[in-house]
């Protein structure tokens, strides 16, 4: 069993929504990005992804894609997430994704970028633009399974029973569902089909389901109960990092994370 | 899976946007056998977009050059001034079919942009034009033209502000709006089905062209030139040759100010194979795959991809690329218009460099078309400036002066 298969197991266990929370590698600097991921691993996040900033990011709202500019105006290269990747995973026992778009992995290699992953002590890769469609052009989850990476398959409210299907043969880890037809931000309110939705992909899906885009409160997590397996954080910790200084950052995040889990 | 041009191509995009390119894709390809469809498209382009364009000889160019003879194949006379009516039109069309009430595009020059506002306001749909900030700031008559057209214009403040980061900001309004909305893609790039697409809608400028000569002067083209951003022209002018292993393609690319990063749009050879935009094709990037900076005096060429059919027919060494710099497109814009009384966009005037370039050295047998996919109208605040007309500068001053 794999590091995130376990901790998927000990939530079910403990019958409760998981967390998973997301951080631009270099924004808003390489040393805080460790230092925010720990912040999370100490206080009771599950899982982390570790975006790696593109120049074109496709699926990503403001938040995110204004975080991925300005790390790479800080110069953050490819090679110094695997870098952040290795540092963390010798320091937190949480399981740690990359998430990238297709570019990324694509132009370092398919086959090395899997292999460095896995080397770096990656557990899974999330590439939104990788559809399942293509993977005979870019065998890319042929390598994701020759590396031991779960490749973590997105999914939307748009999806139909076709490519929900399609998706479910190679879905591997938790499927990733965007809780609504749009791309990522925090938002104030949850769809209100939201339970049906997460039903009808339960139905597909015998791996655990994640739920992201829009989540940002106590509320949005517990409605999430008990249909979700894994609530996913991205934009509103990138907000409160950017209303915080350097100095307060941690202990905003900590407090967040806190009044989350009350 | 369809849409693949050798290893180019495909649809590279999150599952969100996968139901509805599989609707596009059924929806075009029930139309393109639909007779009904098909008399809707060509009454379209004859009545309201005035094709067939003209096949003009260059005489007195041909003359001056005294090589090969020079035809010009008119788009810019198409309605609103360039090739870009006619996908726009197609693709409205489609959008009826399929119950979509809202248009939404990219523009980088503002052609397309105001195409696609104007096909909105012919067929009742509601428009968004998505168009970055650095290109408002240099097309500015293009935005006022597009608002009048009833269409909203939304400044893109993101990337490098211009083409790309529009077509990035379309594309996330399609994913969180896709029920009702189509989007416009402007050229033969993005997720298939758009880069098929727009090619079967552009051909008809080569049918024409091979038609046209074939009224004028009995024979193929040797050579057909055309411009390449994206590549729509150039395909449109290109499709119905490539089978003609006599007829030499050449797509001529943007070469701005120089050949250091950030200074131009030349794909081929500076560019690389990636995946961005939903397609595979060659890019202009770094060695992490970010995308880099461009320039060409003409917002159409400034943009680091290019359609992937257009990558597909480099390797196989079907079309040739080269390249015109700013200053050689400025030349071109002067020379056609005092000796052809053509003033062509920028965009379409390094196609013009080029022929200018090639002409002298083929023999009077030889025939070139260059395919002049807009006209100058748009370029007048560029051209003014780059030409240093005081009167003009005068002319706006006074204007700015007198307030509104």
């Amino acid at each position: 069993m794999t590091k995130l298969e376990e901790k998927l197991q000990q939530i079910k266990k403990e019958e409760r929504v998981g967390l998973m929370t997301h951080v631009v590698i270099g924004y808003p600097t390489l040393e805080e990005t460790i230092s925010i991921a720990k912040t999370m691993a100490e206080n009771g996040v599950d899982i982390i992804e570790l975006q790696i900033p593109f120049s074109d990011p496709l699926a990503d709202g403001p938040t995110i894609m204004h975080a991925c500019e300005k790390s790479l105006e800080n110069g953050t290269k490819v090679k110094d997430a695997f870098i952040i990747m290795r540092q963390l995973t010798s320091q937190i026992p949480t399981p740690l994704l990359f998430m990238a778009y297709y570019n990324t992995v694509f132009k370092y290699g398919v086959e090395k970028f899997c292999k460095n992953a896995q080397a770096a002590g990656a557990s899974g890769l999330i590439v939104p633009d990788m559809p399942i469609d293509e993977e005979s052009e870019e065998h890319f989850l042929f390598f994701c399974r020759k590396y031991d990476l779960h490749n973590i398959q997105v999914i939307s409210p748009a999806s139909t029973e076709d490519r929900l299907k399609k998706n479910a043969e190679v879905a591997s880890g938790f499927v990733y569902c965007t809780a609504r037809q749009g791309i990522t931000g925090a938002k104030d309110q949850l769809d209100q089909n939201i339970t049906t939705y997460i039903e009808k992909v339960k139905s597909f899906f015998s791996v655990p389901v994640a739920i992201g885009f829009g989540i940002s409160k106590r509320q949005h997590i517990q409605a999430l109960k008990p249909h979700a397996d894994i609530a996913v954080i991205g934009s509103a910790i990138i907000n409160i990092i950017n209303k915080s200084n350097e100095s307060d950052t941690k202990q905003k995040i900590k407090q967040f994370l806190l009044e989350l889990k009350s | 899976m369809k849409g693949h041009f050798g290893k180019y191509g495909g649809r590279y995009v999150p599952e969100m946007l996968i139901p509805a390119l599989e609707e596009l894709d059924q929806a075009y390809a029930v139309a393109k056998k639909d007779k009904q469809f098909r008399k809707e498209f060509t009454d379209l382009l004859r009545n309201f977009s005035g094709r067939p364009t003209p096949l003009v000889f260059a005489k007195n160019l041909t003359q001056k050059l005294g090589g090969a003879k020079i035809y010009l194949k008119n788009e810019g006379l198409n309605h609103t001034g360039a090739h870009k009516i006619t996908h726009c039109i197609g693709q409205a069309l489609i959008a009826k079919r399929i119950g979509k009430t809202r248009l939404i595009a990219e523009t980088g020059a503002g052609q397309h942009g105001v195409a696609t506002a104007t096909v909105a306001a012919k067929f009742g749909f509601s428009c968004t034009v998505y168009m970055g900030e650095v290109d408002i700031a240099r097309q500015r008559p293009n935005v006022f033209l597009m608002e009048q057209l009833g269409a909203k214009v939304v400044p893109v403040p993101f990337g490098s502000k211009t083409l790309k980061d529009a077509v990035n900001a379309a594309i996330k309004d399609w994913i969180e709006n896709v029920k009702d909305t189509h989007y416009v893609l402007g050229s033969v790039v993005g997720p298939h089905p758009f880069p098929t697409m727009n090619r079967d809608f552009q051909s008809i400028i080569g049918k024409e062209i091979r038609k046209q000569l074939k009224e004028a002067e009995g024979i193929l083209p040797d050579y057909v030139i055309a411009c390449v951003g994206g590549g729509s022209n150039a395909m449109g002018a290109f499709t119905d040759f490539i089978k003609e292993s006599s007829v030499h393609l050449i797509g001529v690319e943007a070469g701005g100010r120089g050949k250091k990063i950030g200074q131009h749009a030349v794909r081929f050879p500076s560019g690389s194979v990636g995946v961005v935009e939903g397609y595979k094709s060659y890019f202009l990037q770094d060695s992490d795959g970010q995308l880099q900076k461009t320039h060409s005096i003409s917002a159409g060429l400034d943009y680091p991809g290019i359609g992937p059919e257009l990558s597909f027919l480099h390797d196989n060494n079907r079309v040739k690329f080269v390249s015109i710099t700013d200053q050689e497109a400025l030349e071109a814009v002067k020379t056609l218009s005092e000796l052809e009384g053509i003033i062509p966009a920028l965009e379409s005037a390094h196609a013009v460099a080029h022929a200018i370039k090639i002409a002298p050295k083929l023999s009077k047998s030889k025939t070139i078309v260059v395919n002049l996919s807009g006209r100058g109208d748009k370029d007048i605040f560029i051209l003014t400036k780059a030409f240093k007309d005081k009167k003009f500068y005068e002319f706006m001053k006074n204007l700015v002066e007198e307030g509104i």
